[in-house]
């Protein structure tokens, strides 16, 4: 899924001002206060099982990827459509998003509609297994991209909204590792529940699929309830408070994109070369471990969820090391470095792939500490939400475009040559990286000063 | 010291060629030349029954011949055998052959020059109904079993309108004159070749000169059960003096294959050595259709080799094979367990096997894997050291710039 979420406590983190919204005391239990810990506590709660549905239905194709094939009887190819039309319409929402949230609906009503979406997309996916139309299922995915996406930005607007000034980027870490979570408990649960419902119908094919899918849309409508206590909660909290609905800030000017630097269209190169190496990766990975490493299909839904797993505690910790170090450009590039290693070890060696995959999970993480917060340096601040919006745009281009290359790929050349696209794709960031130091270190620019250096060049002499 | 060093130069340049030699497959350039010819010798009034024939495929090499016999006259079998002269040839002794095959009636002369002979005969298909969906002949019960094709029964179609000269290919199609076969046969192509390369058709096996491929499939024929699954049944005949063993090999490579990481290989080597002198080679894959995607494929499984008693039923190991032999058996099955898909769903499977001399042939990357790699890694490491010396010298530069107020 695309990285929404990382760059998000980098926007509004920094606009830590204490808007000082003491409301009359009204002597209310704490846990029903707006104003108290415990009851942020409580939004919290909510909060991170907004996103749960949608990041675990996200990954419910590569969780069932062998049955999904076999089920509806498709190719490689055809089967990664189901990543690329989650995709399409995120290339136009990435933009409209935001919009979308502070204009049109507000937060609330937004949230619910984004988790409606989630939630009906879910279940026309499911719905196409059960009628044996792949067709449909592609339909479902495309209505989940629309509200998947957008469910996260309102995710972030509301941590923004109960959070700011406070307990923010803890938060923005919870929601991540939740986010992780979701998809995590996905890889390792979703296979298992098939397995039972195979069992109880005695035979395996498109029923079986369709009824498993409608029981994953039950987290989604679990998501959407989530998202009306959140509503109300916030309806509330703002009659209490008299405090205002929250808004995402973003503002997006497509002309903008004309005053994007060198050093910005580089990132941009990095960030899709490199995730398209990750995410089509991951949506292939399980039968490529079960026919390589002669894995049972548990051990490989197990270690193709690794990446998650760690992403889950790694990325605060990598996030801190980076905030406190600088120099993001040699972080971008070790974490492509790495990323590349464990590439080639998967594709040319032998070795318990587990070695390469927590690599690839550490590498994946530090990447998104590193190279999302470098946008906000080479753009002026008004232009932020024009860069993250065309940076998240491009990547779901090409997500979409690489995911059904990456199934055609295995369809006729099989995983070498797979891993071999993927490892070109990396050396292809790798070299955008190499270009934007050099560039950024001709031009002077601030991407790879130490943490120090850049907090005295802030500080006006 | 300086000995040392250019030892390792050597040796470092010695292995920097090896390897580019050994990726860019070129390291079998081995040629010869082949001939196919059906029924050599025989002359009216002479003549083999319908459907019956004996085709010899020959590979003249530098200085050695391949002779390659291929004959349906009983179970078909093909028969390989090696002569370290240019001038050897098959001769066979037709009124012998025709009526008793007996010993010595298939010779490949002169005798002295033959070093190695070994055959390969399909003797039997076994159907299976595979209720319990294991895909595993060996867990399956013996009342699963239906009674096996014999097929030194089979009907063939005639040899000499398949015989394909400048491919140097043949097709032996037959089946049993039963209901099953109605509308279905069994297919052998053997392929001989002059140059090393690789069949279109997954799974594309790298073949040289000195290998021949045999394909099989099964189409349209009947199943007897509602989850019939199909095993073939081969015997290996060799000389007594040669042993067998059976090796599952993991390669990284499945650019040719897809999806496949492994390579079955069925050696003979002499006893006391463990130098191999003939292969047979597969991988565990069989096609469901005859044009396969990637999702036709499936697994097939070989069973333990074991020892058999006697001559198998084929009239070339009866008429070539004089001294003591030593024969193997193997069972090839198809199917992947609890794939809900029996060979009754499209009706057709396909495998392929080469069998050959020396060792066998081993998958190396394709060149445009070792460019895109070369050039992937070339182009970030040349800007990095470019880069490297540029960001050096400007700070060379500007720290004696930095220095110059003082003067």
């Amino acid at each position: 899924m695309a990285d929404r979420e990382e760059h998000q406590g980098l926007l509004d983190g920094d606009r830590d001002e204490d808007e000082g919204d003491k409301a009359p005391s009204v002597h209310l239990n704490p846990i029903c206060d707006p104003n108290h810990l415990l009851h942020r506590i409580l939004v919290l709660i909510f909060m991170c099982f907004l996103g749960f549905g949608s990041y675990f239905c996200y990954d419910n194709p590569a969780a069932l990827q062998s049955q999904v094939i076999q089920d509806m009887n498709l190719n490689t190819a055809s089967f990664m459509q189901l990543y690329a039309w989650y995709s399409w319409p995120n290339v136009v929402l990435c933009f409209l998003g935001g919009f979308l949230l502070d204009r049109v609906f507000g937060i609330r009503l937004g949230t619910v509609i984004f988790s409606l979406f989630v939630l009906v997309g879910q279940i026309i996916f499911a719905a196409g297994a059960l009628a044996n139309h792949f067709w449909l299922m592609n339909v479902g995915r495309f209505v989940f991209g629309i509200g998947g996406e957008s469910l996260a930005v309102a995710q972030n607007t509301y941590a923004v909204n109960w959070f700011k000034g406070k307990e923010l980027n803890l938060v923005f870490g919870l929601q991540l590792s939740m986010a992780r979570l979701g998809s995590t408990v996905n890889m390792n649960v979703i296979g298992w529940v098939y397995g039972r419902i195979q069992m109880s119908m005695g035979s395996a094919g498109p029923t079986t699929l369709g009824i498993t899918l409608m029981i994953a849309a039950s987290t989604c409508l679990f998501s959407l309830i989530c998202a009306l206590v959140l509503g109300f909660l916030d309806k509330r909290a703002e009659r209490i408070l008299n405090k205002e609905q929250g808004k995402t800030g973003e503002v997006i000017k497509l002309t903008d994109v004309k005053d994007f630097s060198v050093s910005l269209w580089l990132i941009f190169i990095i960030c899709v070369a490199y995730y398209v190496a990750i995410f089509p990766f991951i949506g292939l990975g399980q039968v490529f471990f079960i026919e390589k490493f002669g894995f049972t299909p548990v051990q490989a839904r197990a270690i193709n969820s690794v990446v998650y797993i760690i992403s889950a505690p790694a990325s605060p910790l990598l996030g801190f090391l980076v905030d406190k170090t600088g120099r993001n450009v040699m972080w971008v590039m070790l974490a492509v470095i790495t990323t590349l290693l464990s590439h080639m070890m998967l594709a040319f060696t032998f070795w318990n792939p587990w070695i390469a995959m927590s690599l690839l999970g550490v590498s994946y993480s530090l990447l998104a500490c590193a190279l999302w917060p470098m946008v906000a340096f080479v753009v002026p601040e008004h232009q932020l939400g024009t860069a993250y919006g065309f940076m998240q745009s491009i990547q779901n281009l090409g997500l979409a475009v690489m995911s059904i290359a990456a199934g055609s790929i295995l369809d006729v050349r099989g995983y070498l040559f797979l891993e071999v696209f993927f490892i070109a794709c990396l050396c292809m960031a790798l070299l955008a990286v190499v270009l934007l130091y050099l560039f950024d270190y001709y031009k002077e620019g601030g991407l790879n000063l130490s943490a120090a250096t850049r907090s005295k060049r802030a500080k006006p002499e | 010291m300086s000995m040392f060093k250019v030892s390792l130069i050597c040796s470092l340049l010695l292995v920097v060629f090896g390897a580019a030699r050994g990726f860019l497959g070129r390291g079998d350039a081995f040629r010869r030349k082949v001939s196919v010819e059906l029924n050599p010798g025989l002359a009216p009034p002479l003549s083999l029954p319908p459907g019956v024939g004996l085709v010899h495929l020959r590979g003249l090499g530098d200085n050695d011949t391949l002779h390659f016999v291929l004959c349906n006259a009983g179970a078909p079998a093909l028969l390989l055998v090696h002569s370290n002269s240019t001038r050897s040839a098959v001769t066979v002794d037709w009124p012998e052959f025709i009526n008793s095959s007996s010993a010595g009636s298939l010779r490949v002369e002169p005798e002295s020059s033959v070093t190695y002979s070994s055959a390969l005969v399909f003797t039997r298909l076994w159907e299976y109904d595979d209720v319990n969906n294991t895909a595993d002949p060996q867990k399956a019960a013996e009342s699963s079993f239906y009674p096996p094709y014999e097929l030194q029964n089979f009907v063939w179609s005639e040899l000499n309108t398949t015989l394909n000269q400048s491919e140097h290919t043949v097709v032996l199609c037959g089946g049993e004159k039963t209901q099953s076969f109605s509308n279905g046969s069994l297919c052998l192509q053997v392929s001989v070749f002059e140059s090393q390369g690789r069949d279109e058709a997954w799974p594309s096996l790298l073949h040289n000169a000195n290998s021949s491929q045999l394909r099989v499939w099964i189409n349209g024929v009947t199943p007897r059960g509602n989850n019939s699954r199909f095993i073939l049944e081969f015997q290996s005949v060799g000389d007594a003096g040669f042993q067998s063993r059976v090796d599952m090999r993991s390669s990284i490579d499945d650019e040719y294959t897809p999806s496949i990481f492994k390579v079955s290989e069925w050696v003979s080597s002499p006893v006391n050595s463990s130098s191999v002198w003939g292969f047979s080679q597969w991988k565990p894959v069989a096609y469901r259709k005859a044009r396969p995607v990637f999702e036709d494929a499936t697994a097939c499984r070989h069973s333990e080799l074991v020892f058999v008693n006697g001559t198998p039923p084929s009239a070339v190991i009866q008429a070539y094979f004089t001294h003591n032999t030593r024969i193997y058996g193997l069972n090839i099955s198809f199917g992947l367990a609890e794939d809900p898909v029996f060979y009754d769903a499209t009706k057709y499977i396909s495998w392929t096997v080469l069998m050959g001399l020396g060792d066998p042939p081993s998958d190396s990357f394709s060149p445009l894997i070792i460019i895109i790699i070369t050039v992937g890694l070339v182009t970030p490491l040349v800007f990095i050291i470019l880069g490297g010396v540029f960001v050096c010298v400007r700070k060379r530069t500007s720290q004696s710039t930095a220095y110059e107020p003082i003067n």
